[in-house]
């Protein structure tokens, strides 16, 4: 510990984008639990329902950013939760590497999926 | 004539209810021990049935038929006032004097005996047995190798505290000639006075979930050190500024999930995670300005 | 020192019921975290189905002929087990809003001193959330 000073701060950026995605992800998440279960009943959700709530663009930018948040959130909680219980060396880059590849992915596949809802593809 | 009669009397008249004061513990407990059985029979029959029980960590890696740990029983006479020290300490001298642990000033200055007490890491000479549930479970700290019974290694400990360079400094020292001094402002000190308690007892880094799982996270007590540093006024920018590139390494402040077991604990009631969260806020202003 | 004696994970976990409010919360927080990033995974799989949709694509569902997106959510919705574990779900993500909101006061250094307390608050307030919810939860659903 405290051999190596670096330039930049590992761990700093990380845990203020946690506090911020955290702030943002408080109301979006509560609005999008209120909206699909409360206002609509998620049962009743239909692709024409969600075609018209994708198809506004307010709707289908924060949906969009709420992925990007929540999993970035998510999956830098998941790295933090391994770096704590003492993760180092190999393991903990090939388990950074295998995050970061599942949260392109997801992330990828979910703005997929946003476009095929909003129309804006196919 | 009369003056020279009076001196002595005035000189002895202290000696008689003082001095007694004056006699050391150890004295007064080897006293006890020579005199026998006479003032055990007597202060037992005072406080007949008020005995303590204690469940004793034991441990002997030297010893073969001790490398096995146990738990031994001892039950030792109450007096008022008295702690988890002293009853270790009555165990050791009357029952069993291999039983081994830590211990100095016996009066929470010098940090020798944090014990795991009854489930929590406690200061030993600063936990009164009457405020504990009997039978009173006394473990080493946990998260630290146990040298013997009571005893746990400490290096890893240290190697922290003094990862986060813990002495002043400051290159504009006032010339030695002036004979000047380096003030500090009262509310700067006012500032700093609750981290300089920190005895290095090692309580808070043994509670500390974060610290027993990452081995190379700083822990509580290292932190609240260069606290102390970080924010004295008279340390200049640029060397505030290197404690904190210390502090803001991966295993620096950012290991701490604010679960409060070091401030639970601490015998010195240091705000601990306060201290913590201020020094990441520190961090991510002081990282904002080059933005 | 020649040898010494390493006593393990034993303090950690075989002493939980002496764990103070913040273990708790960070213990609860971690767990419900690893639930909604799983969850998360999970929810754009079965959305995901809308691409099939707007190709059209469709399915049977009560022997109708519907588009895969609006049939694969309402033939999950009409499973009492995924009512019940989106009632599980709301519980999860209400904790993890409020004790998250309890830990960012934490992290701005308000209330420190009250966070055992902020701690059963967030507790009850999801209990109180989640009870509440499940009237709105079940509606439509048969056993």
């Amino acid at each position: 510990m405290a051999e190596r000073y670096s330039s930049f701060t590992p761990g700093g950026t990380g845990w203020l984008l946690q506090r911020l995605t955290a702030a943002f992800l408080v109301v979006v998440l509560a609005f999008h639990f209120f909206q699909l279960h409360f206002v609509n009943h998620a049962a009743d959700v239909t692709f024409m329902g969600t075609q018209a709530r994708m198809e506004n663009i307010g709707y289908f930018l924060a949906m969009v950013l709420f992925l990007i948040a929540g999993t970035f959130h998510g999956v830098n909680g998941v790295y933090n939760a391994l770096v704590n219980q003492g993760l180092t060396g190999t393991p903990k880059k090939v388990v950074l590497g295998v995050l970061i590849i599942a949260s392109v992915a997801l992330i990828a596949q979910g703005i997929w999926v946003a476009l095929a809802m909003s129309g804006m593809i196919y | 004539m009369s003056t020279q009669q009076q001196e002595p009397e005035t000189q002895e008249a202290p000696e008689d209810p003082e001095m007694k004061g004056t006699q050391s513990p150890q004295e007064r407990r080897l006293e006890e021990k020579e005199s026998g059985l006479t003032e055990d029979a007597d202060s037992a029959g005072d406080l007949e049935g008020e005995t303590v029980h204690l469940k004793v960590f034991r441990y002997d890696p030297e010893v073969e038929g001790k490398q096995e740990p146990r738990f031994d029983d001892f039950h030792v006479p109450f007096e008022k006032g008295m702690t988890v020290l002293d009853a270790v300490m009555y165990a050791r001298d009357e029952y069993d004097s291999s039983l081994t642990f830590r211990h100095s000033c016996r009066q929470a200055v010098c940090g020798s005996d944090a014990f795991f007490v009854n489930g929590k890491q406690r200061l030993g000479c600063k936990t009164q047995i009457v405020e504990l549930e009997q039978p009173v479970r006394i473990e080493p700290l946990p998260h630290q190798e146990v040298v013997k019974d009571l005893v746990v290694d400490m290096d890893h400990f240290y190697d922290q505290m003094h990862a986060v360079e813990p002495y002043f400094q400051d290159e504009e020292t006032p010339a030695a000639a002036d004979l000047e001094e380096q003030r500090q402002s009262p509310e700067n000190r006012e500032k700093i006075k609750m981290s300089s308690r920190c005895i290095w007892c090692g309580a808070c880094m043994s509670s500390c979930n974060i610290a027993a799982g990452d081995n190379e996270y700083l822990g509580p007590a290292a932190i609240n050190k260069a606290y102390k540093f970080a924010m004295d006024d008279r340390e200049s920018e640029a060397i505030k500024e290197h404690r904190l590139r210390i502090l803001e390494q991966e295993h620096g402040v950012w290991r701490c999930q604010t679960q409060f077991s070091c401030t639970e604990v601490c015998p010195k009631d240091i705000p601990l995670t306060e201290h913590i969260q201020e020094l990441k806020r520190e961090a991510v202003k002081k990282n904002l300005k080059f933005w | 020192m020649s040898q010494s004696y390493n006593r393990g994970l034993i303090e950690d976990f075989g002493r939980w019921k002496e764990f103070s409010a913040g273990m708790w919360a960070w213990i609860f927080h971690k767990f419900t975290g690893w639930m909604l990033i799983g969850y998360l995974f999970t929810h754009i799989a079965v959305l995901s189905t809308a691409i099939g949709a707007a190709q059209g694509e469709t399915m049977m569902l009560a022997s109708e002929q519907v588009d895969v997106y609006t049939g694969t959510i309402q033939g999950l919705e009409s499973l009492f087990i995924i009512r019940v574990l989106e009632v599980g779900l709301l519980a999860v993500a209400v904790f993890h809003i409020l004790n998250g909101l309890r830990l960012l006061m934490v992290d701005l250094g308000i209330g420190l001193t009250a966070q055992d307390k902020s701690f059963y608050a967030s507790l009850i307030l999801t209990g109180v959330i989640t009870v509440a919810s499940v009237p709105t939860f079940l509606t439509g659903v048969g056993l």
